[in-house]
């Protein structure tokens, strides 16, 4: 649980009083644009950057002032790789996963070779995904309530995306809350039970993933012929809201059920010739454009 | 600790070969030196190094020993080393991306930083003592004989002296994420410090002055380390091993 967090980095506010629930259990999806400060969120709460304000307490135990007690309930994936090349990956992972029970080094391992991971090969010669992967398993291995995974499958091809996403489901199912920073946005809409977007330091929305989805079906897009005009979209019925990017136009509905707004649609002939209407098939990039008018990365 | 004990371990044993060979040779050397002293005296430019020639001549063996030894071999090879292990302690860390990885394991603080200080600190004092260990062995072929405990006691105090460049290096380490920027520091400080050594009006002033061979005739004459010298040393080396402490814990919370 996360209260009121605040980092200043000279003059840029990276985190704007951000407060966050963790769990209990599941998968919550970070996301929000480059710089919107979900890494300074991530390092806070793992005791790797100190906030300015606010407290961090996971497990019951606060960060400032136990900090270790709080590492020992959480592990952490780095989003930025940096390994020590001249290290095996076996040396690698025992390296990271020191501190922990006995038990997390042979979990590790497994992951390791369920991931297809050379342990017996220098880290110097893996390639940036073998090396992510690294971090991953590392992350995943010890016993802990808390995982917190920056970017954990950027960089990797589609199989491996597929096996860590795998990995990450079955965690989740036993109970362990994982917070899940990711620019992929469809695989954090098909994992993610909880859906957290970070805008220039603040927390701009908490929800679950089926309320997004219920705010998705209601906006439907339309691309028209010409460049339509704003006060006519907006007298249609059901029509809350009107964004317009050259010809294509977003309306944001009361309800999730679009018919009266098409059937109103066919018959606003003021309007240009609709070519084609989406109704229900944003992405989270798409909906945060239309929600907020921000790039979710 | 093991892993951070192996992690310098090629570089302690190149710096044990080096001040050995170094050791040997110059013992090797000795009987020439000492029957050639005069002429090589005359041919000395600077009074502070005829100075230590005086010493050699008065102290004999001794005086020779920690001239090439401690003055010439620790205090330069092992200076080196000191900056070395220091300067990449904390600020490589930094650099290369891996602070993160270290520090985000469940392991205290305090527990990391000491356990990198003790084993920089170990492989940097270890191969002074051993290659000190080995002079009455190496003495013998040249039939000269050296008490152990003068030995013991002058190992020691080389040790904190070269302590005492390590732990203000450790501290930079801990401030300023540029370890070869910390490394020309600390060299541009030992070539001033040299030069000030050099330099007879001024030669007091130099920190080599705590590492001379006159430091080293006294502990051997009196079997005992220089109090107040020992006390500065020991002070150089704690004040900045707890301002670093501090300051490595105020990383992160």
């Amino acid at each position: 649980m996360a209260r009121g967090l605040r980092r200043r980095f000279g003059t840029k506010e990276a985190l704007a009083g951000v407060d966050l629930e963790l769990g209990p259990g599941g998968v919550i999806g970070l996301l929000g644009p480059n710089g919107s400060g979900k890494s300074t969120l991530l390092r806070i709460l793992t005791g790797l950057t100190r906030a300015d304000a606010g407290e961090v307490e996971i497990d019951g135990v606060k960060l400032e002032g136990d900090g270790l007690g709080v590492r020992q309930r959480l592990s952490y994936a780095p989003g930025e790789i940096a390994l020590y090349g001249e290290l095996s990956g076996a040396a690698m992972l025992e390296f990271l996963l020191r501190g922990r029970t006995a038990g997390a080094l042979s979990r590790g391992r497994e992951l390791c070779a369920r991931l297809g991971l050379p342990l017996e090969r220098r880290v110097r010669g893996w390639s940036h995904g073998m090396k992510r992967q690294l971090l991953f398993a590392a992350a995943m291995a010890p016993a802990v309530r808390v995982r917190i995974l920056d970017e954990p499958t950027e960089g990797l091809d589609p199989r491996k995306r597929g096996e860590v996403l795998a990995i990450l489901g079955e965690d989740a199912r036993l109970g362990t809350t994982i917070l899940l920073s990711s620019h992929h946005l469809g695989e954090t809409e098909r994992v993610c039970e909880r859906i957290v977007f970070l805008h220039q330091g603040r927390k701009i929305s908490d929800e679950s993933r089926s309320s997004v989805l219920e705010r998705a079906r209601r906006v439907l897009r339309v691309q028209f012929a010409s460049v339509p005009e704003a006060v006519l979209l907006e007298s249609l019925s059901g029509v809350q809201r009107v964004r317009i990017e050259g010809t294509r136009a977003s309306l944001e509905l009361g309800s999730a059920d679009p018919r009266v707004t098409l059937a109103a649609l066919g018959q606003a002939s003021a309007l240009p010739a609709p070519i084609a209407i989406e109704h229900g098939s944003l992405s989270l990039t798409d909906l945060f454009r239309e929600f907020y008018g921000v790039e979710a990365c | 600790m093991l892993g951070e004990l192996r992690s310098r371990l090629w570089l302690a044993i190149a710096y044990f070969v080096t001040l050995e060979l170094l050791l040997i040779g110059a013992l090797a050397y000795w009987p020439q030196f000492a029957e050639n002293l005069d002429k090589l005296r005359s041919l000395i430019p600077l009074p502070v190094l005829q100075e230590m020639a005086d010493e050699i001549e008065a102290s004999g063996f001794p005086a020779y020993l920690a001239g090439q030894h401690f003055f010439k071999g620790a205090n330069s090879i092992g200076g080196l080393v000191a900056v070395l292990f220091a300067m990449f302690a904390v600020a490589l860390e930094v650099q290369r991306g891996t602070l993160e990885i270290w520090l985000a394991r469940p392991v205290s603080r305090t527990r990391l930083f000491f356990e990198r200080w003790l084993s920089g600190a170990f492989w940097l004092v270890l191969p002074v003592f051993l290659s000190t260990l080995s002079v009455p062995l190496i003495a013998g072929y040249i039939d000269e004989r050296v008490d152990i405990w003068p030995l013991v006691l002058s190992a020691s105090h080389q040790s904190l002296f070269l302590l005492s460049i390590y732990a203000p290096t450790f501290l930079l380490s801990c401030w300023w994420a540029n370890p070869l920027g910390i490394g020309f520091a600390m060299l541009l400080l030992a070539l001033f410090q040299m030069s000030l050594y050099l330099i007879e009006n001024v030669t007091h002033y130099s920190y080599f002055r705590l590492a001379d061979v006159r430091v080293f005739v006294e502990i051997y004459d009196t079997e005992s380390l220089p109090v107040g010298d020992t006390l500065v040393l020991l002070a150089l080396v704690i004040v900045p091993t707890l301002l670093a402490w501090k300051r490595f814990a105020k990383l992160t919370p």
